[in-house]
């Protein structure tokens, strides 16, 4: 269970370090006025100390709930987090492995894992389904429109 | 009346078989590139180039711009059914087509895009009929300040029109100029934002962030709640198509607003994207039904894809007459041009009078077909909302992988395009607005190059915004809008002083 505190104060947190990366980067292009015009640091420099400024008030509010947020406190609940997993862990494996079986085996692999491990289909469906995706996806870029997706590192092992 | 009768010949030259054929073929290749992930109309333009090559020109020119035309119908679909816009200028159709199509009137929703857009694209070539020369004219006015100027206009129509909470949407827009600065800094050439990543160099492209804030992140806010796509009437209804497209009249303010903004922003070097969004901020401002805006609303469709057409359209104004391409697409036609052996620029008018009009003519012949043809399509793309959720999901994640990546064929894009996905969530969650972020995404680095390159023509000082009629106007305006909401609020504080306070958190509920 995550409270929605937690995760005002999560974001919040999230935006204000990406605030500080683009104030530290910013700095290394000259933040003022030179002889070039407005240096090229100087508007990420004001966005970067925005984004800081913002999320530190947002933080203060996540410590602080108003009466608005005490109403919801929980923002999900541990069946939605098991939901919310179940989409993206498979996802997050697929777009792991794209670099080692390439884009075809990858998403076959991913549509057959989601859809016959859980029993939402039966096997052959499945089976049917995956080759149905990889081979759309071959027709598509690689033969109509000559977009070369990646073929992956075994593939390339294999010789192809 | 000399355009009138130049068109009127330029008629006899597109109505004939063959070009109406080719038409078709163009118009429906274009939808495919058009709904197909992380391939556009540059894509297919560019591989339809080397089959024109033996063609007339005028016969190539008509093929190449109904795929144009395909794909600006096409990139709609995506939007409205699954939440990815295909391309900028598509994202604000996504406000309210999207929570419409999942109301379960996905075919309501379609007819209702394809029948405004056509509407703006029909304003956008009436316009480019009768006032090609006093068009070219204004585009060659524009300078750093004032392309500055009308970015500024569009932030000011789109910004600040409330809902969300106001420092969450300051932090939202910041981020998205951050994200925008993020590669080679084109004033000064240097390299910005790269966090130590040489690869961050091209920058963030557009594709990757709004394919994970809308494409994952909805899916993953979609998942939380039970999987119930609403169920869908089975049943192909045509009549409702027609229903849809009949009732536009009813909108037609929103229509003549939508199509003035599109034309005005096409012309002036704003460009589509700039255009759907500021007229979709427009529209929600001075509707009557602006609260409900973000949750279905026709106006809400209406609104961006009008303008984003009527502004494609008079973007193509810009390449034939001065040979300056407003896009991808138009440079690849300019290619096209000089391969078969034409001149873009002021000349083309006066050499090849058959060419341009029948060009001219052939858009509204292409226009209608595409229209027709597209609506035909539409009860086959509602049925895609009839697929259980649990077999789409999937296929939205590769489509968004494979859009991510064919981008620049990277696969950092695609990791970069999961991140987005948990920001879009923790944001949609949380309530912070994604739409300043995706306009700032956009446009930022070309209104921060704009304001920069007006400082080195001023040598520092603001007062070259003020400079000139146009440009004074264009800054006032922004200012205007800027402070409308803000003098609203007033306005209303004095009549009654105390009650605001609960209508802000119920607002905030509606509107995303």
């Amino acid at each position: 269970m995550i409270s929605r505190r937690a995760l005002e104060l999560a974001t919040a947190v999230l935006t204000g370090s990406f605030g500080v990366a683009v104030v530290v980067q910013s700095l290394d292009n000259g933040i003022g006025w030179s002889s070039a015009g407005v240096d090229a640091g100087t508007f990420p420099f004001l966005t970067g100390i925005i984004i800081v400024a913002g999320s530190l008030y947002n933080l203060a509010r996540g410590v602080m709930p108003a009466a608005s947020l005490a109403s919801v406190p929980i923002a999900i609940t541990p069946i939605e987090l098991r939901r919310l997993a179940g989409l993206f862990v498979p996802a997050a494996i697929f777009v792991a492995a794209i670099p080692l079986l390439g884009m075809y085996l990858a998403s076959a692999g991913y549509v057959f894992a989601v859809l016959a491990v859980p029993r939402h289909q039966s096997v052959p469906r499945a089976l049917a389904m995956a080759a149905a995706t990889a081979l759309a996806l071959y027709v598509v870029f690689e033969r109509m429109f000559q977009v070369s997706l990646p073929h992956g590192a075994l593939a390339a092992a294999l010789g192809f | 009346m000399d355009n009138l009768s130049e068109l009127l010949h330029g008629f006899t030259i597109a109505v004939t078989v063959p070009h109406l054929a080719l038409m078709a073929v163009g118009v429906l290749l274009g939808i495919l590139v058009g709904v197909l992930p992380g391939l556009g109309a540059p894509n297919g333009v560019s591989l339809l180039l080397p089959l024109t090559f033996g063609m007339q020109p005028v016969s190539a020119i008509i093929l190449l711009s109904s795929m144009y035309w395909g794909a600006l119908f096409g990139g709609s679909v995506t939007s409205i059914l699954f939440n990815i816009p295909g391309e900028p200028s598509s994202v604000a159709t996504t406000f309210d087509g999207y929570p419409m199509a999942r109301d379960g009137r996905p075919t309501t929703a379609l007819a209702t895009a394809f029948g405004s857009a056509a509407f703006g694209a029909l304003i956008g070539v009436i316009l480019i009929t009768f006032l090609a020369s006093w068009v070219a004219q204004v585009a060659l006015a524009f300078g750093p300040p004032e392309y500055f100027a009308v970015y500024f206009l569009a932030f000011a129509s789109f910004v600040g029109m409330g809902g969300a909470a106001p420092i969450k949407t300051v932090v939202a827009l910041a981020i998205g100029f951050a994200i925008a600065a993020i590669g080679i800094d084109t004033v000064s050439g240097s390299v910005r934002l790269t966090m130590g990543v040489d690869e961050l160099v091209k920058g963030v492209n557009f594709v990757v962030a709004v394919m994970g804030l809308f494409g994952i992140g909805e899916l993953l806010v979609a998942v939380e709640e039970e999987f119930h796509a609403r169920a869908v009437s089975s049943k192909i209804d045509w009549r409702e198509v027609l229903r849809a497209v009949g009732r536009l009249p009813r909108h037609s303010v929103a229509l003549l607003r939508s199509a003035a903004i599109g034309c005005w922003m096409g012309i002036t070097p704003g460009g589509p994207t700039a255009a759907s969004f500021m007229s979709y901020g427009i529209a929600r401002r001075f509707s009557r039904r602006g609260r409900y805006f973000g949750t279905g609303e026709v106006e809400g469709i209406i609104s961006p894809e009008t303008a984003d057409h009527a502004a494609g359209t008079s973007a193509l104004l810009p390449m034939l007459s001065l040979g300056i391409p407003g896009s991808a697409t138009a440079a690849v036609m300019m290619g096209g041009l000089m391969i078969w052996g034409l001149n873009p620029g002021p000349m083309l008018f006066v050499d090849q009078k058959d060419f341009v009009w029948g060009l001219i003519a052939s858009m509204y012949v292409g226009n209608i077909v595409a229209v027709a043809l597209v609506l035909l399509t539409v009860p086959v793309f509602a049925a895609l909302m009839r697929i259980p959720f649990v077999v789409i999901a999937p296929l939205i994640v590769i489509i968004c992988v494979v859009g991510a990546y064919s981008v620049s064929n990277s696969y950092l894009d695609v990791v970069m395009m999961l991140g987005f996905g948990i920001v879009g969530y923790l944001f949609k969650k949380l309530f912070y607005p994604l739409a300043p972020l995706v306009l700032a995404i956009v446009i930022g680095d070309k209104a921060e190059d704009a304001f920069r390159q007006s400082m080195l023509m001023s040598k520092g000082s603001l007062g070259i915004f003020f400079a000139n009629k146009l440009v004074t106007c264009l800054v006032v305006g922004g200012i205007a809008l800027l402070l409308l909401p803000l003098v609203l609020q007033l306005a209303r504080l004095f009549r009654k002083p105390a009650s605001s306070g609960t209508e802000t958190t119920s607002r905030e509920k509606v509107i995303i």
